[in-house]
């Protein structure tokens, strides 16, 4: 069974585009590809450019407060290369053909999605070494996975982008393991960024995929390459002892991992406040998209004066 | 009723999530935005592939695209996008309406056998070749032919630098379309070794980790 969307294909070119995923060949940009394939690649690398774009903001209000000169300057680094990481993966979408004027546009009108875990605030300096260690530990995992996947140029980007991100991890793991060692007040700090980061981080890999033809399919495509619930099982695989480890607690009493399976056992997520926050009802979505606004508005007048009539834009190459 | 997590967060002194007064200073000390939308159509620029050489010797590679108004606004963006970290020698773009593009083979196809002979039609000046080995990985800098024009450049590379591995995709782009690295811009990586901050290495917390651990162990025995 095929589903509706591939009905209309040319059944040679998409038995020879399977071929070559199955032969693990990449798909560079001017292969043929099912429309299915197109929109679903640039959908899922234009989510992941605005959760970049978006991320670095959160982190990013506390540069001018990081502690002390060194944090300062790591912090700038690392939010500096998050927005990198949104422009090389916004290349990475423009290569199927959406513009990335079309893909801003979509992020400020509230049409385009992006990573639901930065419509939560940062109060404290804990939130964003949280932040750093753990929600890029949570990327790390996606990343990972989905650089194995089948299309040319989005490969390329995340090759690039997880070895930056190894500085991240090593960065953030550095800020908790002086907030654990250091004062009373520093553990209640980020004991309380836990509690307030941990239904956000479970959501972060999204709810149990249904397993629908549609899922089927992009797997076989390799464009999703591993269900939501494995990857978060690999999350907190990694990633519990380690908290555990500082002294920490998880606010979730059903927390544990089943030894006979291997499994994490978990209270569900909370899905209606998932959703509800996806669709614009989060404590920071207004918030985040003005800023994006704010930027759009107040940067006109540099773009315009900058432009100049002999440019044109053009799709990059690869 | 409410939140799952609030239950066991009781404890904790309670944080007000709505309604939220902006963390962000940007949203905080500036007025908002009056006019954003609908935007202004087409407000884009130019796009520009960027190619880098990570050492001497090494040969030029395609790493990826950015876009700026002009050529030496697209030199400094490259610079910053693909070359904050790993040092290399030298970067260099061409605005991507430059680059001359052969189709994309595959299998036992090799991209030269597609090359036909193309006649000269004037003054010959020099073209950069770029060769693609593996599908999935990125064009290689090839070398230098002289030709009137693109087709003519491909077709004497044919003759010229063909390599026996198979090749995938040729690209060619005119040497004087290419904003190369001058003397002076080397400076641009002078510093990077002095980084630290910005490597994996400079955040060691393993001693800290164990004797904070250890110091555990001993309090609680």
């Amino acid at each position: 069974m095929k589903p509706d969307e591939v009905t209309g294909e040319d059944p040679q070119k998409l038995a020879a585009f399977e071929a070559r995923i199955d032969r693990g060949e990449k798909i560079e940009p001017t292969d043929w590809m099912p429309k299915l394939y197109r929109k679903q690649v640039i959908r899922m690398i234009e989510q992941h450019a605005h959760s970049e774009i978006i991320g670095a903001l959160p982190e990013g209000t506390w540069i001018t407060r990081a502690p002390g000169f060194k944090r300062k300057m790591a912090l700038m680094a690392k939010v500096q290369d998050e927005v990198g990481h949104g422009q090389l993966l916004y290349s990475a979408a423009e290569t199927l053909g959406k513009s990335r004027e079309q893909m801003i546009d979509d992020l400020i009108n509230g049409k385009s999605k992006y990573s639901n875990v930065f419509n939560y605030p940062t109060f404290t300096w804990a939130d964003c070494c949280f932040i750093s260690w753990l929600v890029d530990a949570g990327a790390i995992v996606n990343q990972l996975a989905n650089a194995k996947g089948s299309y040319g140029p989005y490969c390329r980007a995340l090759d690039r982008i997880c070895a930056e991100e190894s500085f991240h991890l090593k960065y953030g793991h550095h800020c908790v393991i002086y907030l654990a060692s250091g004062t009373q007040k520093q553990r209640e700090m980020f004991q309380e960024a836990i509690n307030r980061w941990w239904p956000p981080m479970m959501h972060f890999f999204g709810p149990s995929d249904k397993i629908s033809v549609h899922t089927e399919i992009l797997m076989k495509w390799k464009v999703k390459m591993d269900t939501n619930d494995n990857m978060r099982n690999q999350f907190l695989d990694m990633y519990v002892p380690k908290i555990w480890e500082l002294g920490f607690s998880i606010p979730d009493p059903k927390l544990k991992k089943d030894p006979q399976t291997g499994r994490w056992q978990y209270t569900e997520p909370n899905w209606e406040e998932f959703k509800r926050v996806i669709n614009g009802d989060g404590p920071c979505n207004k918030e985040r998209l003005e800023v994006r606004r704010i930027a759009e508005e107040r940067g006109r007048w540099v773009r315009e004066a900058l432009r100049a009539p002999k440019m044109e834009y053009v799709t990059p190459l690869a | 009723m409410g939140h799952w997590h609030s239950q066991f967060t009781k404890a904790i002194k309670k944080q007000p999530y709505i309604p939220l007064k902006s963390l962000d200073p940007r949203v905080n000390r500036l007025p908002a935005a009056t006019n954003s939308l609908p935007k202004a159509p087409l407000d884009q620029f130019g796009t520009f592939e960027v190619f880098v050489q990570a050492r001497e010797g090494k040969p030029f590679q395609h790493e990826g695209a950015v876009h700026a108004p002009n050529v030496e606004m697209a030199y400094v963006l490259a610079k910053e996008t693909f070359t904050r970290r790993f040092t290399c020698v030298s970067i260099y773009v061409a605005d991507t309406r430059n680059v001359h593009v052969s189709p994309l083979t595959e299998g036992m196809t090799n991209a030269y056998d597609n090359i036909k002979e193309v006649p000269s039609d004037g003054n010959s000046v020099s073209y950069e070749i770029y060769h693609l080995f593996k599908r999935g990985k990125q064009h290689q800098h090839a070398g230098t032919v002289k030709a009137s024009n693109a087709n003519e450049a491909l077709w004497l590379a044919k003759g010229q630098l063909k390599p026996e591995k198979q090749v995938f995709n040729i690209w060619a782009i005119r040497t004087n379309d290419i904003r190369f690295t001058q003397p002076e811009d080397l400076g641009l990586w002078q510093t990077l070794p002095e980084k630290k901050f910005r490597d994996a290495a400079a955040y060691k917390g393993g001693d800290k980790l164990k004797s904070f651990l250890e110091k555990q162990k001993n309090n609680n025995p």
